[in-house]
């Protein structure tokens, strides 16, 4: 059996992997897909551990599922979001959009 | 009917304020506030009339007293209650309020906020009359002080800042004192309610309280209590804040004042100062004598060497109410006594005569201040011949204000005097002269405004008094007459009161 | 009806009267006189029936009528009461007051010229000055008074006072009736108050008198402290009681109880009965109508006072101090004022100094014990006083309709301007005559000869040497100048057109002067003593059993006087002084200057001003007085210190608080928070550019602080 240190492992650099997309691309879009590979390496975790530790008890697996739906979600507002500020900005280059600044 | 009788002095003291609330909510036309406030100011009236009827003279102690939990942590109640010294004082003050009501319907502005005032007066004005707990009387004492404060400064005359602004911080200058003593007899007693402090209050007589032997703790508290009331009697010479408080203030304010203010002040030595410092008053007499008869001599002399009409009158109630102090005074110094018992049955009766002359004196000079817009009184003269019946009513009012023998005035003045006479000699002996001047100012009023050759400027423009005018007055005539010949069926009842009480 | 209710009664009709007229018919004259009369007749009748039932009464000096009500509580179980009481002293007063009264009354209506048309430009507060008749022969004749139903309404007050105190059993309530009279009198004298003459006496009379208030207050509580009653019988009459307030001393001067409490009162009297030195205001007083004179300046209220002193004699001839200070006062006054008299020129005012002296004789027969006589010359003296002066009053009234028919502009009061007027004026000059002889003391056939003859034999038998020739000599003067104004009014011939003119008064005036005429002859019978040779005890000497029983002591000095000395003595002054006073007046021609300011003119001059009394009054006490009210009192004592020293608290308290502000404050806590406030935004601009709006720059921050801080954690707890 594969241990358990592998999929630790694989799920970190899957991690890095969605921040670097996050905190270097100029993308909007590409900054949301780096967080839904963030949320989906914590998935792969929660996977791991209820395997190797709790199963076969399912109850653990809500936390997966809640995930899961709070991804989607986030993922639909997020693109709303983009859809608008383009719409109104004609880009989604996040650079352009610093209304913020003090 | 049952809640009515039972809670009769309640219902006295409160209506004034529920009807000042309703007042609120009435639309704001003239005539119906004015008549409004007449009838509210009437039915304490009517409802003293039935606490009369059922007051039974010859019972020591409180009567149609009422008692209800209010500041259960410092052991205050409300606890109210008439004698025959406060009951007199009670009908003085809701007679004087619809004849100061019915004077006002000729002021014009902002009638609305003033009737308010007027009638919440009137409950702080009842309230330090009714009162049997020290936190009450004071509470009460000080509620009197904002609507006279508002009535002089927003319907005063020229200078009505100065004067509603020093007669606040004259007031309150004493009330401090005051504030700070009554805690003290409450904490040292563990109770405000009045009639447990006369038990146990005078009969303090040894140890120490806050590291100060009780003697001098006491006498420091009796000063406290006499300053206070002494500026509001006015004692000379806490006094001077009130020729500029009258001559400003609004012509039913002036007859509130002099009516009734001023005896709050004489009342709370009758009701608190002697019967919670007996020793402290008999040390101290002297003092109060003195201060008693310069009141009456230089109230008189001032008065006489006034040239305002208003002003004049204003110093005459320090002349008079000087009687009053020299009365306590004595009986202080002899209580006990038959002597004790006449001084202060002058200083009661004075109290309520000098109520309904000065209110009357007042409108008078109100009266005819409305028609020529001055008070000063070497533009008058000759107005006998324009208004008689004003005259002849002010003639009979002056009178009243003399001590002319056969009106009320009198019978307390020789009171005083006869009290007076055998405990403070020479003093009485000085007032006399301050009695001769009283002569000299009321002659000098007259003459200049009725008597001498007619101002011209006046003829055509001074129209008589009116029905209205007429009905104010006539009350007050009609008192000072009956007081004056049959004295007895007021008299009797401060009386008893007097001998029981002290 | 008893007695007792009657008494009640008596002073109530005019008081009744009085309130009527000023609520009710105050404009319908002849409704208010009849209103006034019809009162007055009541009292009159009440009276008389009081008096006569009780003239005959053996014993009611020691058994007077009384009756009293509780009026006023006085501590416990105890009552001031009043009530009213009769006995001899009050009836014979009681019985010159109300024919007094009555006949004033009626004098009043033609006085005041009822009946007659309207003036012209008659206003009220002033005398009226004559209406123009129309039709043929148009000419001014006398206009009623304006302010007549008023004029009435006060006198009934007045009548109802004065009945008041005559009735009272107490001092109290003798001092109730006392001050309402000084009240009236007040409103009588400035009747005419547009006139400055009159206002300005109005006033000087009620203070004068008020100065003797005051005194009487304090004597009056003082007695009553010193015995517990103001009743009469119960003070007067108890010898025990008034022997011990003899002996007791007061402390004060050195006096008794009963010599301080009786001058105490004795000074009320010299206010009310003008005597030295507070006569100032009678003469004054003479700016009111003539009635007004008549009545309450002759005959009622200024009597009142000698009726208190006769009343209180008991308890002040329990002093020899107190009965010194009232002989000396009294003769002084008597004298002083008869010098005066002899040289006024206004006829109202002579007889005014006339009454002040005889007042004066009055009180001085009280200071040397004669008590009878002192009460004896009070009735006499009321009847021909008030018959002189309504006789005055009738004498202005001819000559006013002499003025306004020749339209001459001159003093219808000046005696100058008279003479001759016996032809014009019969009855008054008759009348007049009979009143200044009684007054003089002419022999045998007037009151005043034996109500002064009685006085002067009291202080002869006394042996009050100096008291005697002083009341001795100001007789003399008196008979001088009642015979120089009888002289200068009626005698000779006419020195003005107006006198010439002159017209006799109206039924109205001149029944009055004869009754009163009538008493002032028959009054002094009742006094005639027994010892006079030829006619001695023809009459019963009535007057003296009666009234003389109300001394304790019952009789007096004055019993040993059977000496013949004081009555040749009277004889000679009365006929000296009018033979005197003929002499010298009855060659006086018009234009003519007054024969003493010939002969001595600086004496005339003096005379004529008083003495120059009210202006060392006004210099002395008026001005004083007005400088202490003012000055002192207002602007010194009020304004200045005590106002000063409350604006300085108020100052202060301004200062301390301008201070707070301008030196702690404004410099340390304003600019600390100016300071911070000016670097918090600094502070905001310097943390600006973290603020780039780049949302990866931000999440840069938070993950590198979240690192930093799980860090932290780990170094500071995990590994602690």
């Amino acid at each position: 059996m594969i241990p358990l240190s592998w999929y630790l492992i694989f799920a970190a650099a899957l991690f890095c992997t969605g921040l670097f997309g996050v905190l270097a691309r100029k993308n909007a879009i590409a900054i949301l897909i780096g967080i839904e590979l963030m949320l989906n390496s914590v998935n792969i975790n929660l996977l791991a551990f209820w395997r190797y530790l709790y199963a076969p008890d399912l109850s653990a697996l809500t936390f997966v599922a809640i995930v899961l739906v709070a991804a989607a979600a986030e993922t639909a507002v997020g693109l709303a979001l983009i859809i608008s500020v383009y719409r109104r900005r004609s880009t989604v280059v996040v650079d352009d959009i610093s209304l913020m600044k003090g | 009917m049952d809640f009515l009788m039972g809670h009769l002095l309640s219902w006295i003291l409160f209506l004034p304020t529920i009807a000042a609330l309703v007042l609120l909510l009435l639309p704001d036309r003239p005539g119906l506030l004015r008549w409004y406030t007449l009838v509210a100011s009437l039915l304490p009236f009517v409802l003293t009339l039935v606490a009369w009827a059922n007051f039974q003279t010859g019972q020591p102690g409180f009567q149609l007293e009422e008692q209800a939990t209010w500041y259960s942590a410092i052991n205050a109640s409300y606890h109210v209650g008439v004698d025959g010294i406060s009951l007199p004082m009670v009908l003085l003050t809701t007679l004087l309020m619809p004849l100061a009501i019915l004077a006002s319907f000729s002021v014009k502005e902002r009638i609305k906020t003033y009737m308010f005032l007027f009638l919440l007066l009137e409950t702080g004005m009842l309230g330090v009359f009714l009162a049997l707990d020290l936190m009450l009387f004071f509470v009460f004492w000080e509620i009197g002080l904002v609507p006279m404060y508002f009535l002089i400064a927003q319907w005063g005359s020229a200078n009505r800042n100065y004067a509603s602004l020093k007669f606040v911080l004259y007031t309150m200058g004493g009330s401090l004192g005051l504030l700070l003593a009554i805690q003290l007899i409450g904490v040292v007693s563990g109770t405000f309610d009045l009639p447990l402090l006369f038990e146990r209050w005078p009969g303090l007589d040894s140890g120490t309280l806050l590291g100060l032997p009780v003697g001098t703790v006491k006498s420091i508290a009796f000063w406290a209590f006499v300053i206070a009331f002494a500026i509001k009697v006015p004692v000379w010479p806490f006094h001077t804040w009130l020729p500029d408080a009258h001559t400003e203030a609004p012509t039913a304010g002036s007859m509130i004042l002099a009516g009734v203010l001023l005896k709050l002040g004489a009342y709370g030595f009758l009701r608190l100062v002697l019967p919670l410092y007996p020793v402290e008053s008999h040390n101290f007499a002297g003092w109060l004598a003195a201060l008693g008869a310069a009141a009456i001599i230089f109230g008189a002399w001032s008065a006489y060497g006034q040239t305002d009409f208003k002003r004049l009158v204003a110093y005459s109630s320090i002349n008079h109410m000087g009687f009053v102090v020299l009365g306590i005074a004595a009986a202080a110094w002899v209580l006990g006594t038959q002597d004790a018992a006449i001084a202060l049955n002058g200083a009661v009766l004075q109290m309520f005569n000098h109520g309904l002359s000065a209110a009357g004196m007042f409108f008078l000079v109100g009266v005819i201040y409305e028609r020529t817009h001055t008070r000063d009184l070497t533009r008058y003269g000759g107005l006998f011949s324009l208004i008689p019946i004003y005259g002849g009513v002010l003639i009979f009012t002056a009178m009243g204000s003399l001590g002319l023998p056969g009106l009320g005035g009198f019978v307390s003045e020789f009171l005083v005097v006869r009290g007076a006479w055998p405990v403070f000699t020479l003093a009485t002996a000085l007032s006399m002269i301050g009695l001769f001047f009283t002569g000299a100012y009321i002659l000098k009023a007259l003459k200049m405004v009725l008597h001498g050759p007619l101002n011209e400027q006046w003829r055509g423009h001074l129209p008589e008094m009116n029905a209205r005018e007429l009905l104010v007055i006539a009350p007050l005539v009609v008192l000072m007459l009956v007081i004056g010949l049959w004295p007895a069926w007021l008299l009797d009842m401060i009386n008893r009161a007097v001998v029981m009480f002290f | 009806m008893n007695t007792q209710t009657l008494l009640w009664l008596i002073p109530l009709p005019p008081l009744l009267a009085f309130a009527l007229i000023i609520l009710v018919t105050n404009r319908w004259k002849a409704l208010s006189h009849s209103l006034a009369i019809g009162a007055a007749v009541l009292s009159w009748l009440a009276s008389m029936v009081v008096f006569f039932s009780v003239v005959r009464v053996e014993g009611l000096s020691e058994n007077p009528i009384v009756s009293s009500i509780p009026w006023m509580p006085t501590g416990a179980d105890s009552w001031f009461r009043i009530g009213v009481t009769l006995d001899p002293l009050s009836a014979v007063t009681l019985f010159f007051v109300a024919w007094t009264v009555l006949t004033i009354f009626i004098y009043s209506v033609g006085y005041h010229n009822f009946g007659q048309p309207r003036g012209d430009h008659d206003v009220p507060g002033l005398p009226p000055e004559g209406a123009t008749v129309k039709g043929k022969g148009a000419h001014r004749v006398p206009s009623v008074e304006p302010m007549y139903s008023r004029f009435f309404a006060f006198i009934s007050l007045f009548a109802f006072a004065m009945y008041t105190l005559v009735v009272s059993d107490n001092l109290l309530t003798l001092y109730i009736g006392w001050e309402i009279m000084g009240l009236c009198s007040y409103l009588l004298i400035g009747f005419w108050y547009a006139r400055k003459t009159a206002r300005d006496a109005a006033v000087k009379a009620f203070l004068t008198t008020r100065v003797g208030d005051v005194f009487m207050l304090l004597g009056l509580v003082g007695l009553y402290k010193a015995t517990g009653t103001l009743n009469y019988h119960a003070i007067f009459g108890n010898e025990e009681l008034l022997h011990t307030l003899g002996t007791t001393a007061s402390g004060v001067l050195g006096l008794s109880q009963a010599g301080l409490y009786g001058l105490l009162l004795f000074i009320g009297t010299v206010g009310k009965s003008a005597q030295f030195p507070l006569h100032v205001w009678l003469p004054d007083a003479m700016e009111g109508p003539t009635p007004v004179s008549a009545m309450i300046h002759a005959a009622t209220m200024v009597s009142a006072g000698v009726y208190l002193s006769i009343r209180i004699f008991p308890l002040v001839s329990q002093s020899e101090t107190a009965l010194l200070v009232m002989s000396i006062i009294g003769a002084f006054t008597a004298l002083f004022a008869a010098t005066i008299a002899g040289a006024q020129n206004d006829i109202k005012r002579v007889l005014a100094y006339s009454t002040i002296s005889q007042l004066g004789y009055m009180i001085a027969a009280l200071g040397v014990g004669a008590y009878v006589a002192a009460a004896f010359h009070l009735v006499t003296h009321a009847f021909f006083k008030a018959l002189l002066f309504l006789g005055s009053g009738s004498v202005i009234h001819g000559m006013e309709h002499g003025v306004l028919h020749t339209n001459e502009h001159l003093d219808p009061q000046d005696m100058w301007n008279m003479g001759g007027l016996r032809k014009k004026m019969p009855l008054t000059f008759w009348t007049f005559l009979i009143g200044g002889f009684a007054l003089s003391g002419f022999p045998l056939v007037t009151a005043g000869f034996w109500s002064k003859d009685e006085i002067l034999s009291g202080a002869f038998a006394g042996g009050h040497w100096v008291v005697f020739g002083t009341l001795a000599l100001a007789a003399l003067l008196t008979a001088f100048y009642t015979m120089r104004q009888i002289t200068l009014t009626f005698l000779g011939q006419p020195r003005t057109k107006a006198a010439a003119h002159a017209h006799e008064t109206p039924a109205t005036m001149t029944l009055p002067l004869v009754v009163l005429a009538f008493f002032a002859v028959t009054a002094g019978w009742v006094g005639i003593p027994t010892y006079f040779p030829g006619i001695g005890g023809l009459i019963n000497p009535w007057f003296e059993e009666f009234v003389g029983s109300m001394l304790p002591a019952h009789g007096e000095a004055a019993e040993a006087g059977h000496s013949l000395i004081p009555l040749a003595t009277s004889l000679v002054v009365a006929l000296g002084g009018l033979y005197l006073g003929w002499l010298a007046y009855s060659k006086v021609q018009a234009g003519q200057q007054d024969p003493i300011a010939r002969a001595v003119p600086g004496v005339h001059r003096l005379l004529q001003n008083k003495y120059y009394i009210d202006e060392l009054y006004q210099k002395i006490f008026v001005q004083p007085a007005r400088w202490i009210s003012e000055t002192f009192s207002y602007r010194i004592v009020d304004r200045t210190i005590i106002d000063g020293v409350l604006h300085g608290i108020g100052r202060g308290g301004l200062g301390l608080g301008r201070f707070v502000r301008n030196q702690i404050d404004m410099p340390v806590w304003n600019r600390f928070l100016e300071w911070l406030s000016a670097r918090i935004p600094a502070l905001g601009r310097s943390l600006r550019p973290l603020q780039s709006g780049r949302v990866q720059q931000y999440m840069i921050l938070a993950i590198t602080v979240a690192v930093l801080v799980g860090v932290l954690f780990y170094y500071f707890f995990v590994l602690a």
